[in-house]
């Protein structure tokens, strides 16, 4: 099978195992027969006969969510309800500024300790250490210490996403090709050309893979963050609706949330892509 | 007058081990000095020592009248897997080189200086393909175009056509050679032909074995320049030397070591000429 | 507390207490009627300040004067971030963002809904939020110091009586009787909330020790019916809607209105920090009036129907309005298929009485929240502003008590707040001291 017969039918494959999916999901869910309109005063307060979502959501109600809210993401009715476009964009500026600090301070740090085996075994055990803590755990000691609970969401994105950045920069920069090294040794390259000409460039790719692990795990994090702390963002909105125990609306922004990972994913690895060399 | 090159008493030990001890010899300005010696004599260690690289446990190197005291431009390397950056091309690859050399110059003057090497070893057209597009040859021509173009004192050359096919290698030793005569270079190459080392150097050096390796004998080419690839196995001298060196690779070498064939405490090697 | 220096334990000194708002004209009366400063102190160490003032001003109009020298002044801060937990024990400080109760009053209010009551307590504690939606007893505990830094922070009226219920999950529906919950799992809102001190109040009073014999989990009010219908609880004692939210979604029944144990039993709080105050006394003012005029309407049995239908959207309670309805209608399904009518099944008395909080005093020392000695009157009177309350339900023209201290029963039981201790002593399921 050459390389574009098995991408289609990889394709085709792929297409197949969706419609199971979706098949199962529409027999499990297959509207039950409408219940008569309300006899009593008592069902009428259950609610029975009235719109009302019980059970798991069929196809056709995460569908006519999904519409609801596409057609409209930037509505703002106050404080505590917007939409999902504008609660993306919260998600996506915490995620980004967490990210973005991340990225300042494991770099040039992973850099140094990459640089140096004596900072290297001197931090590895705080490295170690402090990689396997939940991000969420931080939450409580950063809303305590920084008294802001939206810099707190920040911070936790940062502690997060820091953790792969400098494990893989200074594991990128220390195993950087002797021979590199020594070809700008002999050309007497400055450090500062010898850093961004020779090491940078060499190290990129395993940079760009903890960084594309790092964009995983905040994007994992911020949902579960906002849930905790509230307020905006897609996390926010996955718990308004629970609260409501709305599981439609939860569905449609799990599947949002998967989208936007996915793009996120995407882009770091072209970012990746970009930077990767064949040797 | 003192010598181009002076190497003094290198030695390089590692704890009680000693790699090589003793090593002694000069070069002059324009010379071509092939060392051979079979693996773990330290052939490498003394490359990188002249290069600056490496550090020597005892003894000193000068050349031009300073001694080496760590890389500098003045020595250009060929490494031995041509240690090309694989993010850059052909181009910027010795592009890196020259600008390292001349930090002042402009894009074009770069450009125009880089061209002239690529030109130089045959590589024209391929100036922007990344080195993963090139050949193994192609590389190694990359790699040599990028010390050639920082125009250094002394070129040093760590086995450079180990990899290579047989016709790629005749290929390119005959440009070095023409580039080396053209630019009277003086080069000091490590080797493990017999045959490119005949073809190629003035003066062969030969190393004991190692470890406690010594420079044995100093073989004064007695072959006349210019050299012919395809016509030097036709000089009578040819298979005189050849067989100098290859006998002392198959026989010599391990006596040397043993402590056998070392000449009362010479302090250098012993210059052998079959003229 | 013995870090505290003035009479009323919320500043460093004397004087800085005597600068304190309106304080500084009772202070100045009060150093006329007692020139010693001795005799002074001790005349309000004895009463309580707050008690003191109102003595004072029933023969010297404070009222008047106050009103010449503040009464509707422009608010410092009219951009005002409050906290609230989506239930319906806020609908007062909901209610009146809808029905601009705050715009009235020149206030242009965020309401912030938040995830949990330890969040809450942090945003007030960090200053994110002005003012907010407490448990009751939070603002006691907060001030106290336990559990959190301490901070004082103030109850400006109380959001509402009544509205909790203990609902149990659906298949618990023969277990009527709570000395068969023996290992029991419940949820509560937070262990500085009245449901946690009701409901060990309740399985105690049936031989139950909460502590040992069932387990009592804190959970977010939202979470209570996923964790019922998950299984991972038996059921909870919590705010409304989400009792009801229980029985809509056939997940479980309503065991037990709260109103059943202590009828008109104080639920949420709403309050603010005292620096905010000393900062913003206008601005305390204006919020004061805003919510006391929302808690007025919400009293009305008639306006209740529209009230649901302002606080159920998804940026308050995001709750069905059948659901928010028959809370605050009185008017449900208990789950066990029959439809009862207890009109107040919530109700919205803002009186913030300090003999609330005795009681929650004496439930914290009760469980071990709070050891050691406890000074009830003084706590709960700084606290509990019943003095400003009073001020400005006379302003809106609405009635309030003249004492501020009440003697209730809790499940047939007196509680005497003058007598904590004794009351405290009278407990046999209680945990050890």
């Amino acid at each position: 099978m050459n390389g574009r017969a098995q991408s289609l039918v990889a394709g085709l494959l792929s297409l197949l195992f969706l419609g199971v999916f979706l098949g199962i999901w529409h027999l499990a869910t297959v509207p039950k027969k409408q219940a008569e309109a309300p006899v009593d005063e008592y069902s009428k307060l259950l609610g029975k006969g009235a719109k009302k979502s019980e059970g798991f959501p069929t196809l056709s109600q995460i569908g006519e969510a999904a519409f609801t809210q596409l057609k409209d993401p930037l509505y703002d009715r106050g404080a505590n309800d917007k939409g999902i476009g504008i609660q993306l964009g919260w998600s996506l500026m915490r995620v980004g500024a967490g990210y973005a600090l991340a990225i300042l301070f494991a770099v040039p740090l992973g850099f140094l300790i990459g640089m140096s085996p004596v900072l290297y075994k001197a931090l590895n055990p705080f490295i170690q250490l402090l990689k396997p803590i939940s991000p969420l755990a931080w939450m409580p000691l950063a809303l305590y210490t920084i008294k802001d609970s939206s810099i707190s969401g920040i911070f936790v994105i940062f502690i997060c996403s820091v953790w792969p950045m400098l494990i893989n920069t200074a594991f990128g920069v220390a195993s950087v090709r002797r021979d590199w090294l020594n070809v700008a040794r002999t050309l007497e390259a400055t450090p500062w050309r010898k850093a961004f000409e020779v090491i940078l460039p060499a190290a990129a790719p395993t940079i760009l893979t903890g960084m594309r692990i790092s964009i995983g795990i905040a994007w994992l994090v911020i949902v579960a963050a906002e849930m905790l702390v509230g307020g905006t963002g897609i996390g926010y909105f996955v718990w308004n609706e629970w609260n409501n125990l709305n599981l439609t609306n939860v569905i449609f922004a799990i599947l949002v949330i998967g989208v936007v990972g996915m793009v996120l994913d995407f882009l770091i690895g072209r970012l990746q892509a970009a930077v990767t060399y064949v040797e | 007058m003192m010598s181009f090159l002076q190497v003094q008493d290198l030695a390089k030990r590692y704890g009680g081990t000693t790699v090589f001890e003793r090593v002694n010899f000069t070069m002059e300005r324009g010379e071509f000095v092939c060392i051979i010696g079979h693996s773990g004599c330290g052939k490498t260690t003394i490359l990188n020592i002249l290069a600056g690289l490496d550090r020597a446990t005892e003894g000193a190197v000068v050349m031009d009248n300073r001694e080496v005291a760590g890389p500098s431009l003045e020595r250009g390397v060929v490494f031995q897997g041509h240690a090309l950056m694989p993010w850059l091309s052909a181009m910027n690859n010795i592009a890196f080189a020259v600008r390292s050399r001349w930090p002042d110059w402009n894009r074009i003057q770069v450009q125009t200086h880089c061209q002239k090497f690529i030109d130089l070893v045959g590589l024209t057209g391929a100036e922007h393909k990344k080195p993963a597009m090139l050949s193994g040859g192609m590389k190694q021509r990359v790699g040599i175009a990028r010390a050639f173009a920082i125009q250094p004192k002394m070129l040093l050359l760590d086995e450079p056509f180990g990899a290579l096919d047989a016709l790629t290698r005749g290929t390119i030793q005959d440009e070095l050679l023409r580039i080396c005569e053209a630019t009277n270079q003086t080069v000091f190459m490590i080797t493990h032909d017999v045959d490119e080392a005949i073809l190629l150097a003035d003066r062969i050096l030969l190393m004991s074995n190692g470890p406690g390796a010594c420079l044995a004998e100093a073989v004064i080419n007695p072959l006349a320049k210019p050299r012919d690839r395809h016509s030097i196995h036709h000089d009578a001298q040819y298979y005189g030397v050849r067989n100098h060196i290859v006998d002392f690779l198959v026989n010599r070498s391990k006596r040397y070591q043993s402590g056998e064939l070392r000449s009362a405490r010479s302090p250098s090697a012993k210059i052998v000429n079959l003229r | 507390m013995s870090a505290m220096k003035c009479i009323c334990g919320a500043h460093h000194s004397q004087e800085e207490h005597d600068l304190n708002d309106r304080r500084l004209l009772e202070a100045a009366v009060m150093r006329a009627l007692f020139p010693n400063v001795a005799r002074r102190r001790k005349f309000l160490a004895s009463v309580g300040a707050s008690t003191a003032g109102a003595a004072v001003s029933t023969f010297f109009p404070f009222g008047a004067l106050e009103a010449m020298a503040q009464e509707k002044g422009k608010p410092e801060k009219p951009d005002l971030k409050i906290g609230f937990i989506p239930i319906t024990c806020a609908t007062p400080l909901i209610m009146a963002d809808p029905l601009g109760f705050y715009r009235e009053q020149g206030l242009k209010v965020t309401l912030n809904k938040t995830a949990g009551w330890a969040l809450i307590r942090d945003k007030m504690l960090n200053k994110e939020h002005d003012a907010s939606h407490f448990l009751s007893p939070m603002p006691l505990a907060i001030s106290m110091g336990l559990g959190s830094a301490q901070q004082p922070m103030r109850v400006m009226t109380v959001q509402n009586i009544n509205g909790q219920a203990i609902t149990l999950h659906a298949k618990h529906k023969d277990k009527r009787d709570p000395k068969q919950w023996k290992g029991f799992k419940f949820a509560v809102p937070f262990d500085y909330s009245m449901h946690n001190f009701l409901l060990r109040y309740y399985v105690a009073e049936a031989g139950l020790d909460p502590d040992t014999d069932i387990q009592i989990r804190v959970t977010p009010p939202p979470e209570m019916v996923a964790n019922l219908r998950a299984g991972n609880i038996d059921g909870f004692l919590g705010p409304d809607p989400f009792n009801q939210r229980a029985v809509y979604d056939e997940v479980g029944f309503i065991h037990m209105l709260s109103k059943e144990l202590w009828n008109g039993h104080p639920c949420c709080a709403f309050g603010t920090s005292e620096a905010f105050i000393k900062e913003n006394p206008n601005t305390f003012a204006a919020l004061y009036r805003s919510v006391l005029t929302a808690a007025r309407m919400a009293r009305e049995a008639k306006n209740r129907p529209l009230i649901a239908k302002v606080i159920s959207p998804p940026n308050y309670l995001n709750q069905p309005e059948t659901v928010v309805e028959q809370v605050l209608t009185g008017t449900f399904a208990d789950g066990l298929g029959n439809v009862q009518k207890v009109p107040d099944r919530a109700d919205f008395d803002p009186f913030p009485w300090q003999s609330m909080a005795v009681w929650i005093l004496t439930q914290m020392k009760r469980w071990g929240y709070v050891k050691g000695d406890v000074n009830y009157k003084q706590i709960a009177e700084q606290v509990f502003l019943v003095t400003d309350a009073k001020k400005y339900m006379a302003q809106l023209e609405m009635k309030a008590p003249a004492s501020a201290y009440a003697k209730v029963k809790v499940m047939g039981k007196e509680f005497d707040p003058s007598q904590p201790e004794k009351y405290l002593a009278s407990f046999a399921v209680r945990k050890d001291v």
